[in-house]
């Protein structure tokens, strides 16, 4: 992304030292994070990490202790409901309702007209390859079928905020793709999504920034190649002739483990050794794959949640 | 509040869309169609019972066969032994035996337990008018002597009033209205409450168990949504009551030419009692329906799943047939004290309240005392239910009632404590 537009974008969203407690759990611990208008957050964290909460807090469902939620740089209002879109964890809809009344129901609470909404439901059923008419009852429909018929129902009003939670859980790969496609397609129009999700592929391929939660504390914030970042690279994959005991005698390597490509992977104490690493494996020449990188969102995550039980 | 409208349609499209709102609107008329129908067959089709009269006195059988509604004399059996073959045989219902003495006439009338019944009364009459003309031939009085002699002493029921100073005296027409209101009020109320109780408790529940509320709630207020609800089915009810008022009138103007409606409606004075039902009887009316709505959906508030509703309700029902036994032992009793204090408790003044009105045991401070009584209440109860509903319609747990209650109010006062 262009740096002089990211200059250019305001800050819709700002989470300031949010904290909730429920009895003696604390679900939500000074959490503080900020969205610009065409930015996509992902949150990720393990279950009961406190991203419902968070979520419920941002859309006023619940008070909290302490800290607040500004949107445009005010407390989020009764009027501001309408540019709100979200997507509750497990999906809701009315069984015995068409498609089509659905979506006029949760489209007119949103303050948009059903003359409005007419004309948009074909394509959106299109868009997301809904499979049945939209005239047909929601409890016909197959659960994937229903969550993007919910879907439709979260996006349709071109709402400004948009809240997923776990989008993407339920959905086959070939759905999920058109999920993301819907979502970056929001933040072209400058809306900004915040998504939870436990897929890491998700949020690695779309989100401009993440944050992680644990036990209601932030353990990661940042744009998810800063965080890997900072990690440091301290895993070289590499295709190489040496075996495992040579590779393991290699400078700084802890460990060598294999892909299911058959690329040997280096574990080193500290990224400089690459360096040195490089120069030997290469010493007789070409080599197809060196690549050091920083570990996986997947791999800082299991490791930030790993924390936990130490 | 646009957005509370758009609830209040789409939960009464909702409901006058379902089958149960067809069905319970239409099962009464049914029913009373059903009623009417027997009814004017039998009425149609039972003939005057026939019977015989054995006597020597050719005078007294002409008499008695002037009467032909109760029943049909026939001639040609004038001996005991033939009428009871008669009777035997089912040919007569039964047989009148008459002895004259000097002073007095007897009859016997004689019938077996399965014939049909015969009106005696009118016999009794005739016998008696016979009787008192011979014994006062007999001791030569003339007809104004005999008229003042059967003269009966008479006594007037005279209820006044004290309103202050002065003294009210009742018009009969207008008790008579009171009472029909009164009866009116508490029937309607109960027939409807016991109905829609159960629909308002559920559609407050409805969508709690699920993540529906959710976004309903990301989009309207708790408040708005709770009130949608509750005026939307109080819109439906509205509706059943004008469906009925329609089809009565309607019935009313095709069956107004009809004996059978002419004889039913025979002393009633339509206008008038519409004209009492709007006074006192309809504020409580309309006070009991919305207090017994508020109730439901306080009910309603409190369960977490739709599932829960109707057993949540159940304890209303009861008492809402208490209120409605109460009412019509007050109409027996209206100074019992028992009485008294209920028509104070706001959840019994609409269902006896009208009937002490109707008997004039209470002064006109005293309804407004229980109307402010309950409305206030009414008032109170609302503002608990939207309360409850407020914090607990995002709490998913499926625990019990009380659990609930308890949950919702741990909830609301650490929410009110941030506020």
């Amino acid at each position: 992304m262009n740096k002089f537009v990211e200059w250019g974008r305001r800050t819709m969203l700002e989470v300031k030292h949010l904290k909730k407690t429920f009895g003696n759990l604390t679900a939500v611990d000074d959490l503080s994070f900020t969205i610009k208008d065409g930015e996509i957050l992902g949150m990720i964290g393990q279950n009961g990490a406190g991203k419902t909460t968070t979520f419920r807090l941002i859309l006023k469902f619940l008070t909290q202790d302490s800290g607040e939620v500004l949107w445009n740089g005010h407390p989020l209002k009764k009027t501001d409901y309408d540019i709100i879109g979200y997507l509750p964890e497990e999906r809701g809809l009315y069984p015995k309702v068409s498609i089509e009344d659905q979506i006029y129901y949760f489209a007119r609470l949103r303050g948009k007209s059903k003359k409005e909404i007419k004309p948009l439901i074909d394509g959106w059923m299109e868009k997301f390859q809904v499979k049945g008419k939209k005239t047909d009852k929601v409890k016909s429909l197959s659960k994937g079928n229903q969550q993007k018929v919910q879907l439709i129902c979260t996006l349709i009003h071109e709402p400004k905020l948009v809240i997923l939670d776990e989008p993407f859980s339920g959905l086959d790969p070939v759905n999920a793709d058109l999920l993301q496609k819907g979502i970056i397609e929001l933040r072209e129009k400058g809306s900004c999504v915040i998504f939870s999700s436990h897929q890491m592929e998700n949020v690695e391929e779309i989100c401009d920034h993440l944050v992680m939660l644990r036990n209601g504390e932030m353990v990661l914030n940042g744009k998810v190649k800063d965080i890997r970042e900072q990690f440091g690279r301290t895993k070289i994959f590499i295709d190489s002739k040496l075996n495992q005991n040579e590779l393991l005698a290699l400078p700084g390597v802890s460990e060598v483990s294999r892909t299911t490509e058959g690329l040997s992977v280096l574990h080193l104490t500290d990224p400089a050794y690459g360096q040195e690493i490089f120069n030997i494996v290469t010493k007789d020449g070409y080599i197809p794959t060196f690549s050091q990188m920083p570990p996986t969102l997947e791999e800082i995550f299991k490791m930030k949640a790993g924390d936990l039980h130490e | 509040m646009n957005k509370f409208w758009i609830i209040v349609g789409e939960v009464y499209k909702k409901n006058v869309k379902s089958g149960a709102f067809l069905s319970m609107v239409l099962s009464p008329v049914i029913i009373i169609a059903v009623i009417g129908i027997v009814a004017f067959f039998v009425n149609s089709s039972s003939e005057v019972p026939k019977i015989a009269i054995v006597s020597d006195n050719q005078e007294i059988v002409q008499l008695l066969k002037t009467d032909k509604k109760s029943y049909k004399v026939n001639s040609k059996i004038t001996t005991t032994a033939d009428a009871e073959k008669a009777l035997k045989k089912d040919d007569i219902a039964g047989y009148l035996v008459i002895n004259e003495s000097k002073s007095a006439i007897t009859g016997e009338f004689i019938k077996t337990p399965t014939s049909a019944d015969v009106d005696t009364t009118l016999m009794l009459q005739t016998l008696t008018a016979l009787q008192t003309n011979q014994i006062a031939s007999n001791l030569g009085l003339s007809q104004e002597e005999v008229g003042s002699l059967t003269q009966p002493a008479d006594i007037k029921v005279k209820t006044i009033k004290f309103d202050g100073d002065k003294q009210q005296t009742n018009n009969d027409t207008d008790t008579m209205i009171k009472v029909f209101g009164a009866y009116f009020v508490s029937f309607v109320i109960y027939m409807l409450m016991i109905y829609y109780s159960a629909i308002i408790a559920q559609e407050i529940a409805s969508e709690k168990g699920t993540r529906i509320m959710e976004i309903i709630l990301s989009s309207v207020s708790a408040t708005e949504h709770f009130f949608g609800k509750l005026v939307g089915i109080l819109f439906v009810c509205l509706t059943q009551i004008v469906a009925y008022i329609v089809m009565g009138t309607i019935a009313y103007r095709f069956g107004k030419s009809l004996d059978f409606v002419q004889n039913l409606m025979n002393g009633i004075d339509l206008v008038e009692i519409l004209k009492g039902l709007i006074s006192y009887s309809l504020i409580f009316f309309i006070l009991g329906m919305l207090l017994y709505s508020v109730l439901s959906a306080f009910l309603g508030s409190l369960v977490s799943k739709v599932e829960e509703a109707s057993k949540a309700v159940t304890p209303l029902t009861f008492v809402i047939m208490i209120g409605f036994f109460a009412g019509i032992y007050g109409m027996g009793s209206p100074n019992a004290p028992l009485v008294k204090i209920g028509s104070y408790v706001p959840l019994f003044t609409p269902f006896i309240m009208p009937f002490r009105i109707a008997n004039d045991t209470v002064s006109s401070g005293g309804v407004l005392t229980s109307i402010l009584i309950t409305f206030v209440f009414t008032g109170v109860v609302t503002y608990l239910s939207l309360m409850m509903y407020r914090s607990n319609v995002l709490v998913y747990s499926d625990t019990g009632l009380f659990k609930t209650m308890k949950n919702s109010w741990v909830i609301m006062r650490n929410e009110r404590i941030k506020k």
